[in-house]
Order: structure tokens, then sequence, then C-alpha cells
């Protein structure tokens, strides 16, 4: 992968590069677009400029049908999404969160698959000023959204105190390095005016051009995967040695998104390609970063991920361009083991003497002011969210934790839920999500109820599967690497996969094409009681599918689509 | 060519353009002469004619804010015309007491409005009148029609505070004061004869024979031809609720057919509606006086009697010497539920008043829509009493209407709240909720004449997702440059309330300039409170920088370029 080669592509570059090239650092029109109070909308490029303020124009969808008619243009919503390495709060912070969603939003939190939170509902009268309040509690949206690095995510364990300090301080080290450098999001949210007296501010690491698509980061310590390391452009699997963590394996090319019908995409399960100290941390990051920046896809933006340029230029010539501008060869990666992909609920003991409690969330989704709000006002520990949109109330000190108990109880947030729906996922879809293509968090609950059913009268119902559903195969709740994978197709079918390792070390497969509620239910009834039956101690419901002859294991990304039952093609 | 500013409609202005581009020199030179020989011979010839000497003098001074009172004037005029006297007719709105105080004989014809107040058009002459050094009316011969609605409390109490302030500043009064209910064409014209009649005797001009029966419901020409009594069916071909399906508000877009009716209305103008009752509202009051499943009756009560407003006479007549106390927001089925009772058909329409039209400002123009005339219409519904409420008109076409359905409209024609004269004036619409419907006729009208005058339009409501009326005709506007500024207030997106005064308020150093370029300011929708509070706004954006605003704000409205239609 010659320069040459880059210079012989001769496909115009896609509409996003040119956007992106004349937004003057992502500045585009974007605060003029805020005066219009004609329209609740951007313009066109501004909408693309805006996510990489981590804000995005969406519609209620819900209202679509009627909005023409009754003479007016779509329901113009705003959604705005955190950074926050890690999925650390404050309680402070949470409260803050709290208030703009209810001030200024749809009244909800959205806690994401990527450790953070997202407003939904906000109209553009209010969006300047629930930026500000975010400000005003220090949190930011920079970058949370569009072609640059996301949000760090990073394994959540307090209670493992030194070693969840090293993982938090690598991501955010990570973080702050990617972060853009424009000054756009502050001059168009906060300040509302241009920095005077400033040079020209500029992009050292992404150039005025950023990335060819969005890039993401994971940092992991196992045995817990909890932030599917594989599922990632980049991965950091900690390696723990007595307590602390001497480094890093180094993973690259993972990620979920898929077009359906487009057998050319798929998801890809990342490569383990070598280990790093933590020192290594960031150059490693950013040259990773460099990579794909100047070798990623800039025409097609269905190819533009990292997974496709070490699909198209090879892994062994992408490891050897890294370490080419590392300067250094990556040392051999070290063992390590996963268990799960999952978080484990309720109380936990630190070793700092601390308490710490993983809340369930259902998909996410917290009404603001509701019960955690009584918690966060006593201000004490903090709110960490978890790649699983569930909660972890952490640093608890022993003298509180009573209290901390007691109000759990009283909202009934500690209420056990069946081993399906506590290792369920589902992404947001309709109505906000623009790209859905069917029900997810408003359908997941539902059928999981119908599901928990057939677990019972299996004896199944305590049993930790994986089950992820989303309303597009852009898979943004990863159900690729769920046991039970469910992907939008229209509404009301899905597509249902079997088969993925319950530690999100392998992908699933097709299993059933379009079908509904009912016909999942069918198909796996009969699955659940034949595990129940037949599995060997300590067998996953994923590999059991594999072994009973349900699906064919998903070896690499690019298998995905192959060795399928011959009923569902090619 | 003739230029666009022509005093023509831009349609006269291109087929005037036509025949002179066509026309030769000689064509030319001989139209101009023609037309001028035409004009001279047309002109009004100066009043020679009339004998002065024998005609007495009438001064007919109305306050009027809907035009109800104005128009009784004008026909009193013509009335009085007739019998000989030299009447004008005098707006309270462009009037003094001291020119009053000039006339000798005086009828006065004033409505209320608001909580029992003037009409906002005659605030200046009645606080003149009312004051310290208000002139003496030592020997004019007076006497006051009052307009009001008994459903207020004040009843009238404009017409009843200026027959006495003019008894007590000397005047003579020459035939007690009539107070008229929403129903007042009847009594109105019986009352203005019978008065005329005893001016005319004690001015002693009296000529024997000439009694002359004037018939004040008489129709005039073109769409006054249609009258709450003699209403057009007009067919409704389109309703829409505009408000979203979770708007917590609830307003139609009605577009009606007037092919045929010959309703000539302007944009600023009103057609008054003749509502049906809520068939269960009309069952319940028969129910609770003995009636129930009587046809004929229920269908009189569905069409013609008002069952909602309990005035305190009919209260009284109901309650007898009886223990019922009337409660604030009481109607006629809580006092009769509160006490029910078997009455007699003639019993119990004596409780009633007549059903009164409701009004609605036309959201349209014919240079758009020819033949059809738009509403836009927000139900009234609120809970008092342990009862639901709705309101008449509003809920009967929210509710009860469909396309293909008939409404009973007539014109209401409001000459106060017109378009400037001056296509190339700028223009400030403030017009929140419903209060938005005139000005989209406006823009239609300016649209469609490609009126050069800049436009500027503040709207407001409650939710910018769900009560954004008619959000996609002003981006069109926009787009297209001939809406040129919006400003918007929602008030419950926010924790913060606003309203368009606080748009306004942001925006006052472009409304100054709007100003200091000409521009007029209009203002239409809620009376209550969003006037006011406009009102107060206006006058202290007029008010900086040391400037008296609320001169500034008189001054504008004596120019015609602050006109209101508020209710
Ligand atoms: C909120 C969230 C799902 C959730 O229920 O938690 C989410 C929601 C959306 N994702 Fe995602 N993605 C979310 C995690 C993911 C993940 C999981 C992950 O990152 O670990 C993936 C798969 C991993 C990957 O990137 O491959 C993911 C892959 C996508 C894609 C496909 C990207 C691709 O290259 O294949 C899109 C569509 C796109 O980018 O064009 C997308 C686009 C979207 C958008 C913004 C829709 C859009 O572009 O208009 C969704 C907003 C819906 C809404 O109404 O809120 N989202 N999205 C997650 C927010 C993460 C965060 O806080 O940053
Ligand atoms: C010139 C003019 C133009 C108008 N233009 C329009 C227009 O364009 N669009 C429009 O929608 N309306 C307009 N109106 C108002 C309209 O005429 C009616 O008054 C309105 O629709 C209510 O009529 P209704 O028969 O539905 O209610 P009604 O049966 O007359 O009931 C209304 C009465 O209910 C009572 N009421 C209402 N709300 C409450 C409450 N919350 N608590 C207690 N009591 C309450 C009040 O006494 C009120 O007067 C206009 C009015 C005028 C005078
Ligand atoms: C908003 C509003 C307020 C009114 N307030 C009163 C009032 O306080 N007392 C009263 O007797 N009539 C009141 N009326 C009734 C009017 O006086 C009545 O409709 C009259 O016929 C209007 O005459 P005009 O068109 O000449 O102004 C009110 C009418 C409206 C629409
Ligand atoms: S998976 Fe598809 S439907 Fe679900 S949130 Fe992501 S983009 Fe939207």
């Amino acid at each position: 992968m010659s320069t040459d080669e880059k210079l012989a592509d001769q496909r115009p570059l896609s509409a996003n590069e040119g956007i992106k090239a004349r937004s003057r650092l992502l500045r585009g029109t974007i605060a003029e677009g805020l005066t219009q109070v004609e329209t609740g909308s951007l313009s066109d490029d501004d909408q693309q400029l805006t996510k990489f303020h981590g804000i995005y124009v969406q519609d209620d969808r819900d209202l679509r049908a009627e909005r023409g008619r009754k003479k007016m243009e779509k329901a113009f919503i705003f959604m705005a999404r955190l950074r926050i390495p890690g999925g650390v709060l404050t309680p402070q912070q949470w409260l803050a969160a709290e208030r703009i969603a209810i001030e200024r939003g749809n009244g909800t939190l959205r806690l994401t698959t990527r450790q953070t939170i997202q407003f939904h509902g906000i109209i553009k009268s209010n969006l300047r000023r629930a930026i500000q309040g975010l400000n005003e509690a220090m949190l930011d949206t920079i970058a949370a959204c569009g072609d640059v690095n996301r949000n760090v995510i990073a394994r959540v364990n307090p209670w493992q105190s030194r070693a969840h300090a090293d993982v938090m301080a690598a991501a955010d080290a990570i973080a702050t390095h990617l972060l853009p450098k424009s000054r756009a999001w502050h001059e168009i949210w906060i300040d509302g005016e241009k920095q005077s007296g400033g040079e020209e501010e500029d992009e050292p690491i992404y150039g005025r051009t950023y990335m060819p698509r969005k890039f993401k980061i994971a940092v992991a310590l196992p045995p817990h995967n909890d932030v599917d390391v594989f599922a990632h452009d980049l991965g950091f699997i900690a390696i723990e040695e007595a307590g602390r963590i001497i480094g890093y394996n180094v993973v690259a090319g993972g990620g979920m998104g898929m077009t359906h019908g487009e057998p050319d995409t798929f998801p890809r399960t990342g490569d383990v390609i070598g280990f790093c100290t933590p020192d290594q941390v960031t150059d490693v990051a950013e040259k990773v970063v460099t990579v794909q920046r100047d070798f990623g896809d800039r025409s097609d933006r269905k190819h533009a991920r990292l997974k496709y340029t070490i699909e198209r230029i090879g892994l062994a010539a992408f490891r050897e361009e890294l370490q080419r501008r590392l300067g250094h060869a990556l040392a051999p990666a070290r063992d390590f083991a996963f268990t799960g992909n999952g978080d484990h609920f309720g109380w936990a003991h630190g070793d700092d003497g601390n308490w710490h409690f993983t809340l369930f969330v259902e998909n996410g989704r917290v009404p603001a002011g509701a019960g955690l709000h009584a918690i966060a006002e006593l201000g004490i520990g903090h709110f960490i969210i978890t790649p699983n949109q569930n909660l972890v109330l952490a640093d608890i000190p022993p003298r509180r934790k009573a209290k901390v108990a007691a109000l759990l109880k009283a909202h009934g947030l500690d209420a056990p839920v069946s081993g399906l729906r506590r290792n369920a996922l589902a992404c947001v879809a309709l109505p906000t999500c623009g790209l859905a293509l069917a029900e997810s968090e408003r359908y997941l609950p539902d059928l999981i109820t119908r599901l928990d059913e057939e677990l019972e009268r299996a004896g199944l119902a305590q049993d930790d599967i994986t089950i992820r559903m989303t309303g597009c195969p852009n898979g943004c709740a990863r159900p690729y690497l769920a046991e039970i994978g469910l992907v939008g197709r229209s509404p009301g079918l899905y597509n249902l996969y079997l088969g993925a390792a319950f530690d999100g070390t392998r992908l699933n497969k097709l299993y059933r094409r379009d079908i509904g509620g009912d016909a999942i239910v069918t198909a796996l009834a009969p699955l659940f009681r034949s595990y129940a039956e037949h599995r060997t101690p300590g067998e996953r419901f994923g590999d059991y599918a594999i072994r009973a002859g349900a699906i064919q294991p998903t070896t690499a990304g690019n298998a995905f689509h192959s060795d399928l039952a011959p009923e569902l093609g090619s | 060519m003739l230029p666009e500013s022509a005093p023509f409609p831009a349609d006269q202005i291109t087929a005037l353009n036509r025949i002179i581009s066509g026309s030769s020199a000689e064509q030319r030179s001989w139209l101009s002469g023609f037309l001028a020989g035409y004009q001279a011979a047309t002109a009004p010839q100066p009043a020679a004619a009339a004998p002065p000497a024998r005609r007495a003098p009438l001064t007919i001074l109305f306050a009027s804010e809907s035009g109800n009172a104005e128009a009784l004037a004008d026909a009193a005029r013509k009335a009085a015309g007739k019998l000989g006297f030299a009447a004008r007719v005098l707006d309270t709105a462009d009037a003094t007491p001291a020119q009053v105080a000039a006339a000798q004989n005086l009828l006065v014809i004033a409505s209320t409005w608001g909580e029992g107040d003037p009409p906002q058009r005659a605030i200046d002459f009645s606080a003149a009148l009312m004051a310290d050094d208000a002139p003496r009316f030592e020997g004019v011969r007076y006497a006051v029609l009052a307009l009001g609605d008994r459903a207020y409390a004040k009843f009238c109490e404009t017409g009843r505070l200026f027959d006495e302030r003019f008894a007590a500043l000397g005047a003579k009064r020459v035939a007690d004061r009539i107070e008229c209910d929403l129903d007042y064409e009847a009594p109105a014209a019986a009352w203005l004869d019978a008065t005329l009649g005893t001016l005319q005797a004690e001015v002693g001009e009296k000529e024997a024979g000439a009694v002359i029966h004037v018939d004040f419901a008489r129709p005039a020409a073109g769409g006054a031809a249609w009258t709450r009594t003699r209403p057009f069916e007009a067919e409704i071909t389109e309703r829409i609720r505009l408000s979203g399906s979770r708007s917590t508000s609830d307003t139609w877009h009605v577009e009606l057919s007037l092919a045929g009716a010959g309703i000539d209305y302007e944009p600023g103008d009103s057609l008054g509606f003749v509502p049906v009752n809520d068939p269960k509202l009309v069952d319940a009051v028969l129910a609770a006086t003995g009636h129930f499943g009587d046809a004929p009756l229920r269908t009189k009560l569905l069409e013609q009697y008002d069952l909602t407003t309990l005035t305190a006479p009919k209260f009284a007549e109901y309650n007898g010497n009886g223990s019922l106390v009337r409660q604030d927001g009481w109607q006629v089925i809580d006092m009769l539920e509160a006490a029910p009772r078997k009455l007699t058909e003639p019993q119990l329409l004596s409780l009633l008043r007549p059903l009164a039209p409701r009004y609605y400002s036309i959201a349209s123009s014919r240079k758009a829509v020819p033949d059809e005339a738009h509403l836009l219409i927000a139900a009234v519904r609120y809970a008092a009493h342990g009862r639901e409420r709705s309101g008449v008109a509003s809920v009967d076409v929210a509710e009860r209407r469909k396309a293909g359905d008939r409404l009973r409209v007539f014109l209401k024609p409001n000459p106060h709240f017109r378009l400037p004269a001056d296509p190339a004036r700028p223009v400030i619409m403030i017009g929140p909720g419903t209060g938005v419907a005139p000005f989209r006729a406006f823009m239609q009208e300016r649209d469609a004449v490609g009126a050069r005058g800049r436009n500027w339009l503040v709207f407001g409501h409650r939710n910018y997702t769900h009560d954004f009326l008619y959000q996609l005709e002003w981006q069109d506007l926009l787009k297209r440059n001939v809406l040129t500024r919006l400003d918007v207030a929602f008030s419950r997106d926010q924790p913060e309330k606003r309203y368009v005064q606080h748009a306004l308020w942001d925006a006052r150093r472009e409304l100054h300039a709007w100003v200091q370029d000409g521009a007029a300011i209009y203002v239409c929708g809620d009376a209550n409170a969003m006037a006011k509070d406009v009102h107060a706004v206006l006058q202290q954006i007029l008010g900086e920088q040391g400037r008296d605003g609320v001169a500034a704000l008189d001054a504008l409205r004596r120019e015609g370029r602050y006109l209101r239609d508020v209710y």
C-alpha cells in the first residue's frame, strides 16, 4: 500500500469530505442556523458538522405522518451526546444532567453503549442553553459523534481501585490526546462569538478533514470484556500483574455496522496485533489514528472504517505501516482470558473499603428526577455508566451504604430481573433514530417478557444469556456479539442471529430472516429446551447453538455472511 | 408605462399597460384629453345645494371596537337625513369633547369592551370627557344608546358612564338610555326611531306627515346582504386540525366556499358564524326542565338560544325568592341542575338569550383564494364547577363539523384593521395564537399584489413543535422574501416563560428602525393579557433613551400606524 496506490484511487471523495474541508474547522454556518426561527432544523451541511459537536438533528418519527398535512415541517429535535471518558460522573454532574433533560430535553437520560448520556428531544431554541448548562457542570459534547475519535470507553471496576484508576488514566489520556483542537464548539455553543486575538487553530493529528469516518477506542481489563473490546476500531486489553497494569495488548479493526443486502459490509472482531507498555498507549492510539486517517476510504463511507482498511491492505501491511510510524515494533501479545461481556449486578465491596452498587437500567433509559435523583442528592461517590447501558453507584463509604440501599429499595431500583433481561441491550431506534428500520428500545422489553416464559419453562430463568436488539444493521447495541442477536429489517421484522461467544470474542451468525415476535419465540423456544437438557457443564447458549448445529461458527468478520443454512441463501 | 405604485391592482396595471403600449401617440393624446374632461364632469360639485339654514344639525358620535356601534351610527345618519337633519357621524377616535360640546343635538352610540372599558379607539376621548377640565355641555340635547353583552359583569358600562357624564356636564337628556345586549338590532332600531322622533319634536322642525319608519335591519349591498339573521350557508371545503397531536391546544384551519355569496371581504375583516349548540348540553337542559325528548323544542334550543350565558336578571327570574346563590362562572345548566324544576316552554325560553354569533378573523385574501374564506379557530375547553365546558362555536367546528357541512356565516367588516394604503409601507404584525389569522390574509394579499413593503411577523404559542401554526407557509414566504422577518415566542418550551412581548423586546433595535422607516404596527389576538403586555412593551421600547414612549405610541395610533384587533 504505497502512496501510488492511494493516488491511483480515482473515485470522487464523498460529499462529507467537502463539507469538512469547507467548514473552517467544524464551524460551517451552524451559528447562523441557530438563529433561524422558522425552522427547527439546520442546513444539510451543518447537520453533518454538528455531529462533531456531539449533536444530531433528528425528528420525532412518530409524528412524521401528520406533519405535512398540518402545514408544519417535520418535528425536528436534537440529540446531544456527552463525552465522558470511562463513563464517570460526579453526583453533581448527574443532577445537572437531570435538570437539563427536564428543562431542555424530553425528561429522560439515555445511558448509551459507549458509557455516556444522550439527551433526546431538545428543540433548537433550547440547544444552546442545554449545552451551556452542561458546560457549567464541567461536561461537554465535543467529538461525541462525527469523523473523529469518539468517547473512549473503559472497563468499570471501581472495586479494584488501583487497576481501575490505571485503566481510567489510560482512557483519559487517550481521550485528551485525540480531542480535536478546533475552538468551534466553545465558539458556537458557549461564548457565542469568535475567540478574538488567538491564532487560527490547527488540527495536528487529524488535519482539516479529520478522519474518513468515526473512530472508536475501548480499554478492557480481563477477565471482564464489558467494553466488547473486539467491536472497536482500536482496543487495549490491560495486562495486570500483582494489581498493577503492566501494559496493554493492542486490538485493531473491530466494528459492528453493516448494510442489509450488501455482503461486502460486515461486522468484524478486531485482531490482536501486539503489546505496548502503559507509557506507549497514547502514541499507539495516535499512530493507529493517523494510519487510518491516511489509508481509510474517503470515497465510500460504507467502507471507511478501519476494519475495511485492514481488510483491503491486509493485517501485515497495516501493522508494518503502524510500526513504521511508531518507530518501533510492538511486543508480542500477552495471554489473556475473558469470561463475559456483561455486568454483574448488586453490591460489591471494593479493595479500598468502599461499596459499589451495579444497577440494572433497562435499555439505559432513565427518567430524570426519579429515584436516582434522591441518591445523587446525597452527594456521595460516583455515577459510572457501563458499556452495557447500566449504572454503577461507586465509591460509597461504608457508613452511607445503608442509606443508599434504603433509597434503592424505596424507589424499586434493586428489584431482581431475569437472566435474559439483565443481559439485554437494545439500541434507541424509534422514534428518534433516523436510521431505524424497526423498533428496538420500545420493543425488546416486551419480547423478553415472552421469551422469559419459555426460559422459565425450560428452567433457565436465572441463566445468563446475552440478547441484543437493534433497529437496523448499524449495530449500535453490538448485536453481532450477542448469543441472541436481533436486527431490524422493516417494521415488526428482524433477522435472528445465534452463536456468538458469551465473552464477546466470536460473532454470531444469521439463523432466521425477517421474522416477527411470534416467530422469534417459536424459533428460540425449542433451542432453549434442548439447551437446558443437553448442555455440558458451564456450556454457554451461544456455544451450544453451534454444537447443536443450529448455525456454523463465525470465524472472522469477512466470513459473517458465509456458511449460512441453505434455505437462507448466501 | 404605469409604475408599479400606480393606484390600481396589479392586473389592472398590466391591462392598462397593454393598452397604452399598443397605442399610437395620437390615441394617447386623445385619451389624456378624454380623461381630463371625464374627471371634470364627474367630480363632486362643491356643496351649494342644501339649504343649511332650514336643517337642524345632528351629531352622531360613536365609540366602537368591532363595528357594531359604527354601523348603527351610519344607519342612524341615513335615517336622520330622511327626517330632515343635517346629520354627521363622528368617531370618538377622531374627536375631542370640545368638538362634541359644540353640537346642538347629539346622539351617542357606545359599546363596552374589556372588563367594562371603552373601546380602545375611544380611550382618549373617554379620558378627556371624564377629566376635571372637560368642557361644559350646556345647551346640548343628547341621548345614549349603549351596546354590550350581559355576560359581562359591567354591562354597557361605557354607555352608562358617558350618559351620566354628559348630564353632569350640563347636557340635556332627551331620551332615556337604552342598554342593548348582543341581540341589539331590533331594540336599537326601535329606540333610534323613537329618539330621532323625540329630537325632531324638540327642535321643532317636525314636518307634518313626515314620520318615516326606518328599517335599520335592511340589508345593504354586497356581502352585507348576509346578516346574523340571514346568514350565508357556506360549505366547508377543508377542515384541518393544525395543532399537533401532542399539542395542548386544539386549533383548526377551516376553508369555506363563498362561491355565489358576493361576500367581498378585505384582509382584516372577520366572518360572523352562527353556531349550533352542543346536543349533549341541549339534552341536559331539556332533562332538567322536564322536556326531555321534545323534538321541536330541542331544535329550537340547538339553533336559536344561548344555553350557556347566565345573566343576573335571568338568574333572578328563575330563583325568585329561592335560596340559590349565583356562583361565579355558573352557566344556565348549573342553575337548572342546582334546583331542577319543571318549566313550561315559554318559561324556559324566557330564561335564555338568543344565540349570538361568534366572529373569526378571515385568514385568507380573495386575491389568493377567490371565492374562499379561511378561518383559524381555537377550540375553547375548560372545566368549571365539576363540568367540562366547551365553547359553543369553536367546539361546534372542532368536533361536530366536517368537510361538506355548511356553516352559517356573514361578513363583519373591520375598516379599522386594514393593510396600509401604501403598499410600500413596512408592517409589523404581532399575532400570537389565532391572532395570526388576519396576518395570513395580509401576507396573501401583499404577495398577490406584489407589494414592496417589508413585512415582519411576530408569532407565539405554547410549543414550537406542536403549535407552530402555518409554519410551512411562513417558511415559503420567507424564502421568497415576501415575509422579511419572523420572530417567535413559545411559552412552554423552556422553564422561563417567553411571550411575544419578550420577542419584541429582544428585537427592539430593529423595531425602532422599522418604525423610523414608517412601519405600521398591527396587533391581533388575546385582549386580556397579550394585547396589554404588547402595548406596554411597545411603550417601553418607543420610550427608550429618554423618549416619551406613551406619547410616541399614541402618536402612532393617531396616524393609523398602531392598529389592534383583539378579543
Ligand atoms: C445511543 C447509541 C445506542 C444505544 O442504545 O446506546 C447509538 C445510537 C446511534 N447510533 Fe450508533 N449508537 C451507539 C453505539 C454504537 C455502537 C456500539 C459501540 O460503539 O460500542 C456501534 C457499533 C460499533 C461500530 O461503530 O461499528 C454503533 C454503530 C453505528 C453506526 C454504524 C457505523 C459503521 O461504521 O458501521 C451508525 C450509522 C453511521 O455511522 O452511519 C450509528 C449511528 C447512530 C445514530 C447516531 C443514528 C444516526 O446516525 O442518525 C443513533 C442515534 C439514535 C438515537 O436516537 O439516539 N451507530 N453505534 C450508542 C451511543 C454510543 C455513544 O455514546 O457514543
Ligand atoms: C373580532 C373578533 C375576531 C376574532 N377572531 C378569532 C379568530 O380568528 N380565531 C378564534 O379562534 N377566535 C376568534 N375570536 C374569538 C371568537 O369569536 C370566540 O369568542 C371564541 O371562539 C369563543 O367562542 P365559543 O363560542 O367557542 O366559546 P363561548 O361558548 O363563547 O365561551 C367562551 C367563554 O367561556 C368562558 N371561558 C373560556 N375559557 C375559560 C376558562 N379557562 N375558565 C373560565 N371561563 C372560561 C369565557 O367566559 C369566554 O368568554 C374573535 C373574536 C372577535 C370579537
Ligand atoms: C373581548 C370583549 C369584551 C367585552 N366586554 C364587555 C363588557 O365588559 N361589558 C359589556 O357590556 N359588553 C362587553 N362586550 C360586548 C361588546 O360590547 C358587544 O359585542 C358590542 O356589540 C360590541 O360593539 P362594537 O362592535 O361597536 O364594539 C365585550 C366583547 C368582547 C368581544
Ligand atoms: S442500530 Fe440503527 S436503529 Fe439502532 S440506534 Fe443505531 S442506527 Fe439507530
